[in-house]
C-alpha cells in the first residue's frame, strides 16, 4: 500500500528544499526525496581530505533572498554567513585591491587611474540604481507573451511604470545591461584593464560565453543585487559551507513538518494520461502524490524521469533545443600553509577575500577561446577562495582549505582530447600552474586535490552536462523563455508536474527564489494560503 | 542672405537622398548638402581600369525598400533591377559547394546530395525566416514609439505590432522572442546539419558586424537582413545596372524632379544652434544656410559630439553619443580581371556566379576569423563575400580586355584599429590575404587581374565619412536596436537638439541600402515642419 502525500519533491537542493519548506508551511504533507547520502545538491559542504571540509561546488552566496532566510527563520536554523572582504587581482608585479572600505578601494584605484577611481563611485551608485530597479523581477512569475491573460502582465506593468520613472540615462544603461557584452558595457567608464577584467568576471561565471559575447553584461547586476539585500554586503561565504545553507533550509523544512529521505533516488515520474500521479523510487517503491515537484533540471526531468512518448512532441523538442554546456570545474585543495603571492609576499587581508585571477580582457577572452572549440583554457579565469580565513573549522588548526572555481572547462570536449576521465589531472595541472605563476610555492603546500570537472559536476550532482546553473543563463533562457518559451510558470504540459529547480525563472545561483516562487504558485493554484 | 530653406540635409548618402526626395514631394524646399564631389554615399560605382566598372562599396541592392522604388519612381529615373535566379554560391576548397537559388525547392534538391536530412528542412527554415522577418518589417517601417509620454499615435503603433505579433501565431511568436537574442551558430544548428550550408546562412547574421556566428544576437541579425524583401534563407540578391552607383544617380533625379537643391563639393563644418535649437548649418567655406529643419544623413555620433556644439548637446548626452559602437571590421576589395575565374566546384554551370559568391567554408572557420578580429589583427583568411556584376549586367565592361570582368569583394574581419601597424601599411598584406582566399577556391584567379583596388576600413572612414569604417553607421546588433538606435529615448529621427533630426543608418531600423531610416525620417520631418508651419 502507497504512503499519499500532497507534495513530493525530487531532489534535495536548495531550491527542493526552499519548497519543501513552504509547502509544508502552508499545510501541505510534503516528502522531498534526495539520492545522495548528503542534502544540497550543488550546495554540499563534503569532507574530502580527511579532517578537510570543502564547499564542493557552489562555494560563495550573495543571492540567497531575503524574505527566504526572513520567512524560513533560518538563523534560527543555524545559517550565519560570513563576509568575505574584497577581491584581490594579482599581476606581474603589481596587483588590483578592491575592498569593502570605500576609502581604501578609491586610493588604489587613484593609483592606476584618477579618471577610473572617478567613475567607478559613478559606476557603483548606478549600478545599484540598476539592481534596485530590477530586483522585484527575481518574485515575479513570468507571463506568457503570447498569452492574453491580463493578469499575467500586471506584475509587469508595476516594473514598466519603475522604468518610467527612471531617469533617460538609467533607462539608457539598463538597455545595454540586458544586450551588451560586460567588455563593451565597461568600456563606457574605465580604462584599467585588469580592473575591467576582474570587473566582467562575474559577468561570465556560470555561461559558456566570454566577456565580449553581447548578453554577459546582464549577469554584472547579480553581483549588486547581493550587496543591497542589507542581510550582507557582497559575497560571503556560509559557515560550515555552502553545505550549511542547505542544511539550515532543510532543518526549517523539517520543524514546519516536511519529511526528507535520502538515498532515495527517484526512477520516474508515474502518470495517469497528461496528469502526474507521484513517482516510483529506483528501489521500486511507489509514492503516490497529488503534486510532484522537480527541483532537477527541465532535460533531466523531462527526458529522463518520464516515460517516452507522456509528452508534446513540440515541447519535447523546445526541451531537447534548452542550452546547458556546462563551462566551470572546481578545484579544491587542502594545504598545510598559506600561499605566498609574489606581487604582495605575506599572509594578510589579500587572502581574506576572493583572489581572482583575471589580469586582463585578452586573458579573458582568451580563456574563453580555448572553449569555444572543445578544448579546456590553459590559463583559465580563477575565483580562489580560502575560507579556512574566515571560517577556521573547515580545516584542522593552522591547515587551510583553498577553494577553486576555474572557468573555462566545457563539458564536450574535442575528440582528439578523449573524455574528461583522461583529461581531469592535466586540467587541475593547468589550474596549479596558472596559480604558481603568481604564487609559485602553491606545488609545496599542497596536501590533497580534488579536481572537479562538468562531466565529474553532472555525475555527483546530476546537473545535466555540468551546468551549474541548471542551463545556460543566456538571454535567450531568460524569464519568459526560461526554461520553455510559454511554461515560465513552473507548471508543465503534465498536470500536477511543476519545475522548482534553477532552470526556471529567474535561474541559478544560490538564490532559492525558484523554489518559493514554485511553490507560491502551485498554493495559488490550490487555492491554499502561503501560511 | 541665402534664401531660407524648409530642411538642409547633411550628406547625400542614399538614405539622404530618399528623405530629401520625400520632403520635397511634401513641398518643402530642401538643400542637400554633400561633402564629395558625388552623390550616393556608400551607393557608388568606380572605373577601376578603363571601360571597367566596379561596385565600389556595396555592391548589392536586395534590400531596398519596394515602396520607395514605387513612390519615388525610381524606374522612371533610371533604375534597373537585375534579379539572377542564384541567391548564394559558397563553395568550399575541397571542391565541394553549396548553392541556394531563389526557387526554394530547387534549394533543398540541390541540399539533397549532401544530406536528405538538411533538404527535408530547408523549406521550413526558410519559411520561418520569412515569417519573422515579416513582423521585423512592419517594425522597420515604424518609428520606434515614445514609450515614455505616448500619444495616441503611438499607442496604435503599440497595438499595431501587438497585432502583428500575435498575427505570427503562438510558435513562431515564441520563436521570434527566444532566437534573437541567439547566436547565429545555435540558430542554424537547430535546422540544418551541414557545416557548409551553416555557415553560408550564418553569414549574413554577422556581415559588417563585430560579431562571430558564436556571438549572442546574430541570429537578430540575419533575421532583419531578410527583413522587408523576398530574402528568406538565402537572402536577397539584386544588382542595380550600372552599379550601386546608378541607384544613387536614380534617387538623386528623382529628389531633383521633386524640386530638391543637391549641391556637391559642400562640406558642412558644424550644425548652428541658437538657445538649444538647430538653425541651419555652417560651411567649411564659411557659408551659413539656414533652414527650419537641420536633417544628418551622417551617423549620429558624428553629429553630436563633431557637429553640434557641446554646450548644446550637454555632457551627459555627449557621453553618450560618444559610446555609440562604430568597430568597423569591413574591407573592400574590388577587381578587374582579364577574364571570368573558374571555380571548380560551380561545376561549370555558369548561372552559380550570377549571384553572391561566399567563402566561408564553416561555422568555426568564421569564428577563428573574427578572433584575429577580436585582438586587433586582420584575418589571415577573412571570410569573403564576392559578386561579379558584369556577369549579369554587361554594362559594367565597355572596356577593356575581351572578355574581361569585374569582380567586387567583401572581406571580413578587418578591424579598424589595428594593435600593430597602421591599415596604410597592411592594406596590401589584406589584399593578398583576400587573394589567397580566393584562389583556394578560383585557383588561377591572381593571374587574371588586371587592377586591384583595395579599401581598407580606414579608407572607408576618410573617403567615404563612415565613422570607425562601419558601413552600417553603427553596430546592427540588439544593444542598437529599435527604441534604442541609435540612443534611447532618441529612436524617433529627432536628435536630443531642436530642429536637428537623424536620417542615416544610424537611426532605427539601421544600415543597409534599405533606405529605410530616410524614409521614416522624412514622415516625421514633414509632420513636424507642418505643425510647426500651421
Amino acid at each position: 500500500m502507497a504512503e499519499r502525500y500532497d507534495a513530493v519533491i525530487i531532489g534535495g537542493g536548495h531550491n527542493g528544499l526552499v519548497s519543501a519548506a513552504y509547502l509544508a508551511r502552508a499545510g501541505m504533507k510534503t516528502l522531498v526525496l534526495e539520492s545522495r547520502h548528503v542534502l544540497g545538491g550543488a550546495a554540499v559542504t563534503e569532507e574530502i581530505v580527511p579532517g578537510f571540509r570543502f564547499s564542493a561546488f557552489s562555494y560563495v552566496v550573495s543571492l540567497l533572498r531575503p524574505e527566504i532566510i526572513r520567512e524560513l527563520r533560518l538563523p534560527q536554523h543555524g545559517l550565519d554567513i560570513l563576509p568575505l572582504d574584497g577581491t584581490f587581482t594579482p599581476l606581474d608585479g603589481d596587483y588590483l585591491w578592491r575592498v569593502n572600505d570605500h576609502g581604501r578601494t578609491m586610493r588604489e584605484l587613484r593609483r592606476w587611474n584618477p579618471s577610473d577611481a572617478e567613475a567607478y563611485e559613478e559606476y557603483g551608485q548606478l549600478m545599484v540604481e540598476m539592481a534596485k530597479f530590477i530586483k522585484p523581477i527575481l518574485g515575479i512569475v513570468p507571463p506568457d507573451p503570447t498569452g492574453r491573460d491580463p493578469r499575467e502582465f500586471l506584475p509587469l506593468a508595476g516594473l514598466a511604470r519603475a522604468f518610467q520613472q527612471l531617469p533617460e540615462r538609467q533607462q539608457a544603461v539598463f538597455v545595454q545591461l540586458m544586450t551588451m557584452s560586460a567588455s563593451a558595457f565597461l568600456d563606457q567608464w574605465f580604462e584599467t584593464d585588469p580592473l575591467k577584467a576582474t570587473m566582467s568576471a562575474s559577468g561570465i561565471i556560470g555561461t559558456y560565453l566570454g566577456v565580449k559575447s553581447p548578453g554577459t553584461a546582464y549577469v554584472l547586476l547579480h553581483h549588486y543585487m547581493g550587496e543591497i539585500d542589507g542581510a550582507f554586503r557582497a559575497w560571503g561565504i556560509p559557515k560550515g559551507g555552502t553545505g550549511g545553507i542547505s542544511l539550515a533550509i532543510a532543518s526549517a523544512a523539517r520543524s514546519l513538518g516536511a519529511e526528507i529521505r535520502l538515498e532515495a533516488p527517484v526512477a520516474r515520474i508515474t502518470t495517469v494520461g497528461d496528469r502526474a500521479t507521484g513517482v516510483v523510487l529506483e528501489s521500486g517503491e511507489e509514492i503516490e502524490a497529488a503534486a510532484v515537484l522537480a527541483s532537477t533540471d527541465v532535460r533531466r526531468t523531462f527526458l529522463q524521469l518520464l516515460e517516452p512518448g507522456t509528452l508534446d512532441p513540440d515541447f519535447e523538442a523546445e526541451v531537447k533545443r534548452f542550452k546547458f554546456r556546462g563551462s566551470s570545474g572546481k578545484v579544491n585543495l587542502a594545504v598545510d600553509r598559506l600561499p605566498d603571492f609574489l606581487c604582495l609576499p605575506g599572509q594578510g587581508e589579500h587572502l581574506r577575500g576572493a583572489i581572482s585571477f583575471s589580469p586582463s580582457i585578452d586573458y579573458m577572452e582568451r580563456a574563453y577561446d580555448d572553449a569555444k572549440y572543445g578544448r579546456f583554457s590553459q590559463r583559465p579565469y580563477i575565483d580562489m577562495i580560502i575560507p579556512t580565513l574566515v571560517d577556521p573549522t573547515m580545516a584542522p588548526p593552522g591547515k587551510h582549505v583553498i577553494s577553486c572555481f576555474v572557468q573555462y572547462a566545457p563539458y564536450k570536449l574535442d575528440p582528439s582530447l578523449g573524455t574528461w576521465d583522461d583529461q581531469r589531472e592535466a586540467f587541475g595541472d593547468a589550474v596549479i600552474e596558472t596559480i604558481a605563476e603568481r604564487a609559485p610555492d602553491i606545488r609545496d603546500i599542497i596536501i590533497g586535490r580534488q579536481v572537479h570537472t562538468p562531466l565529474d559536476i553532472e555525475r555527483i550532482t546530476g546537473l545535466t552536462e555540468g551546468n551549474i546553473f541548471q542551463g545556460e543563463l543566456s538571454l535567450e533562457q531568460l524569464f519568459f523563455s526560461r526554461p520553455v518559451p510559454g511554461y515560465a510558470r513552473f507548471r508543465t504540459p503534465i498536470r500536477d508536474l511543476w519545475l522548482c529547480g534553477s532552470s526556471t525563472h529567474p535561474g541559478g545561483g544560490i538564490m532559492g527564489a525558484n523554489g518559493r516562487l514554485a511553490a507560491m504558485e502551485l498554493l495559488r493554484a490550490r487555492g491554499r494560503k502561503a501560511a | 542672405m541665402t534664401e531660407r530653406n524648409d530642411a538642409v540635409v547633411i550628406g547625400a548618402g542614399h538614405n539622404a537622398l530618399v528623405t530629401a526626395a520625400y520632403l520635397g514631394r511634401a513641398g518643402l524646399r530642401t538643400l542637400v548638402l554633400e561633402r564629395r564631389e558625388r552623390v550616393g554615399g556608400a551607393a557608388d560605382t568606380t572605373e577601376l581600369a578603363p571601360g571597367m566598372r566596379v561596385p565600389t562599396l556595396a555592391h548589392t541592392v536586395g534590400r531596398l525598400r519596394p515602396s520607395i522604388v514605387r513612390d519615388l519612381a525610381l524606374k522612371e529615373h533610371g533604375l534597373t533591377l537585375l534579379a539572377p535566379e542564384v541567391r548564394v554560391f559558397a563553395p568550399s576548397p575541397d571542391g565541394s559547394a553549396v548553392t541556394l537559388w531563389r526557387d526554394v525547392a530547387a534549394t533543398a534538391e540541390g541540399l539533397r546530395k549532401r544530406s536528405s536530412a538538411d533538404a527535408d528542412a530547408y523549406a521550413g527554415f526558410d519559411r520561418q525566416v520569412r515569417a519573422l522577418g515579416h513582423f521585423l518589417a512592419d517594425l522597420g517601417q515604424e518609428t520606434p514609439p515614445d514609450i515614455l509620454s505616448p500619444g495616441i499615435g503611438d499607442a496604435l503603433a503599440g497595438l499595431k505590432l501587438g497585432r502583428t505579433y500575435r498575427g505570427l501565431g503562438k510558435v513562431d511568436a515564441r520563436t521570434l522572442l527566444r532566437v534573437l537574442p541567439m547566436a547565429v551558430a545555435d540558430y542554424v544548428a537547430e535546422a540544418f546539419e551541414t557545416d557548409a550550408l551553416r555557415a553560408a546562412i550564418a553569414w549574413r547574421g554577422v556581415r559588417y558586424a563585430e560579431l562571430g556566428p558564436w556571438s549572442g544576437g546574430s541570429t537578430a541579425v540575419l533575421l532583419t537582413d531578410g527583413a522587408g524583401n523576398d530574402g528568406g534563407a538565402a537572402g536577397e540578391t539584386i544588382y542595380a545596372r550600372g552599379g550601386p552607383g546608378a541607384l544613387a544617380e536614380a534617387l538623386a533625379a528623382a529628389a531633383r524632379a521633386a524640386g530638391v537643391e543637391i549641391r556637391t563639393g559642400a562640406t558642412v563644418s558644424r550644425v548652428g544652434t541658437d538657445d538649444g535649437r538647430a538653425t541651419g548649418v555652417v560651411l567649411e567655406s564659411g557659408e551659413v544656410v539656414d533652414a527650419r529643419a537641420v536633417v544628418s544623413g551622417t551617423d549620429a555620433r558624428r553629429t553630436l559630439t563633431e557637429l553640434v556644439d557641446p554646450v548644446t548637446v550637454g555632457p551627459s548626452m555627449r557621453w553618450r553619443a560618444g559610446n555609440i559602437r562604430q568597430p568597423g571590421v569591413v574591407a573592400k576589395v574590388n577587381l578587374a580581371l582579364r577574364a571570368t575565374p573558374t571555380f571548380p566546384a560551380a561545376g561549370g554551370d555558369p548561372r552559380t556566379l550570377r549571384g553572391r559568391i561566399v567563402v566561408a567554408p564553416g561555422i568555426d572557420a568564421m569564428e577563428r576569423a573574427f578572433d584575429a578580429a577580436k585582438y586587433g589583427r586582420p584575418s589571415d583568411t577573412p571570410v569573403v563575400e564576392a559578386t561579379i556584376p558584369s556577369l549579369v549586367d554587361a554594362s559594367l565592361v565597355t572596356g577593356g580586355p575581351e572578355g574581361g570582368q569585374v569582380m567586387s569583394v567583401i572581406a571580413q574581419y578587418a578591424p579598424v584599429d589595428l594593435r600593430e601597424g597602421s591599415w596604410d601599411d597592411q592594406r596590401d598584406a589584406f589584399g593578398d590575404a583576400v587573394m589567397g582566399v580566393l584562389e583556394s577556391v578560383a585557383p588561377g584567379i591572381g593571374g587574371l587581374v588586371e587592377a586591384r583596388q583595395v579599401l581598407t576600413p580606414r579608407d572607408l572612414e576618410r573617403e567615404y565619412g563612415l565613422a570607425g569604417g562601419h558601413p552600417l553607421h553603427a553596430e546592427p546588433t540588439l544593444d542598437s536596436f529599435f527604441l534604442w538606435r541609435p540612443l534611447f529615448g532618441h529612436a524617433r529621427y529627432r536628435l536630443p537638439v531642436e530642429g536637428l533630426y537623424l536620417c542615416g543608418s544610424s537611426a532605427h531600423p539601421g544600415g543597409g541600402i534599405t533606405g529605410g531610416p530616410g524614409q521614416n525620417a522624412a514622415r516625421e520631418v514633414v509632420a513636424d515642419l507642418r505643425r510647426r508651419r500651421g
